[in-house]
C-alpha cells in the first residue's frame, strides 16, 4: 500500500518538564516504529497560548511531528498512547498526503502554464483586443 | 482590427460577442461575463453622477494573488483575518475569497480550531 503522511500535534500541560516531553516523544517514536510507521520530523513549538481554555489551562506546550506510514493502525495506536498519557491534554492527527499531492499537481500545472504563456500571449492581442473594445463600447 | 481605440492592455479572456458590428450596437451592456463590466461606466452611467456614483472596488481572492496551492492550518496568523471578532468564519462576500480557496480555508480553520490554534468562539 502506498505510504501516507500525517501531521501529529499534541499539547502537553504547560508546566511539564522538558525531559518528560522528550520521554513522550521517544515513546511515540518507538510505538510508531513498532507498528511499521516512521516519525519523519519532530518540532517542539514550545509553550504558547491556546485559543481557548483546555482543562482550565490557557497555555500549552505544543509538539508537532510528521508521521509517515502505510498502515492506518499506527495512528490508532499513537492516539491511544497520547490519550492515556497524563501530561497530554490535547492531540490531533491529520492525514495530509492527498492534499500535498494536490498541491504538487497544481504547482506543476502552474509551472507548465507559465512556461507556455510567452508563446501564447503573442497571437491574441488582435482578437482579444477587439473583444475588449467591444465590451467597452457596449 | 476594426477600430484603433482598443485599450493598451489585452486580457486573453474571449468574450462571447465575437463580431464587433453587433457589439457596437445599442444595448449590449448586460451581456458580459459573471464579473460584469462594473468598474467601467455603463452606457447611461456617467451622466447621472448623483447619489449612486460610488464605485465598488472589486475584491480579489488573496490566496489567488499569492498563488497559494495549500492553506496551512498551522499558520493561525494567516487564517485569523478570515474570522469575525467572535470567531465565526467570514463569508466569501466579505473577504472576496474565491470558491475554491474558501473551501480550503474553512477546512484549515476547522483544523486549527481543533488544536486550539484558533477559537471556536471567542471568550468574553
Amino acid at each position: 500500500m502506498e505510504e501516507r503522511q500525517y501531521d501529529l500535534i499534541f499539547i502537553c500541560l504547560p508546566d511539564t518538564p522538558e525531559p518528560e516531553i522528550d520521554k513522550i516523544i521517544s515513546t511515540i517514536e518507538h510505538a510508531a516504529a513498532e507498528k511499521g510507521g516512521k516519525i519523519e520530523s519532530v518540532n517542539k513549538w514550545g509553550r504558547r497560548r491556546m485559543a481557548y481554555r483546555v482543562r482550565k489551562m490557557r497555555e500549552g506546550y505544543y509538539v508537532y511531528m510528521v508521521l509517515k506510514s502505510s498502515r492506518g493502525e499506527v495512528v490508532k495506536e499513537l492516539e491511544r498512547r497520547l490519550k492515556v498519557s497524563d501530561a497530554v491534554i490535547k492531540y490531533l492527527t491529520i492525514r495530509l498526503d492527498e492534499e500535498l499531492k494536490r498541491q504538487e499537481k497544481l504547482k506543476r500545472h502552474r509551472e507548465r502554464r507559465a512556461a507556455r504563456r510567452p508563446r501564447k500571449t503573442a497571437p491574441p492581442p488582435a482578437s482579444s483586443g477587439a473583444g475588449e473594445q467591444a465590451a467597452a463600447s457596449a | 482590427m476594426a477600430e484603433e481605440r482598443a485599450p493598451q492592455q489585452a486580457p486573453p479572456a474571449p468574450p462571447p460577442a465575437a463580431p464587433p458590428a453587433g457589439a457596437s450596437g445599442s444595448s449590449g451592456a448586460p451581456g458580459g461575463g459573471p464579473s460584469g463590466p462594473r468598474p467601467q461606466g455603463r452606457p447611461g452611467g456617467p451622466p447621472k453622477r448623483g447619489k449612486r456614483s460610488f464605485v465598488r472596488k472589486k475584491k480579489v481572492c488573496r490566496f489567488c494573488v499569492d498563488k497559494v496551492d495549500f492553506i496551512d492550518y498551522k499558520k493561525a496568523e494567516i487564517l485569523a483575518p478570515f474570522l469575525q471578532e467572535r470567531g465565526k468564519i467570514l463569508p466569501r462576500r466579505m473577504t472576496g475569497t474565491c470558491a475554491r480557496h474558501q473551501r480550503w480555508l474553512t477546512v484549515a480553520i476547522k483544523r486549527a480550531q481543533n488544536i486550539a490554534l484558533l477559537p471556536f468562539a471567542a471568550e468574553l
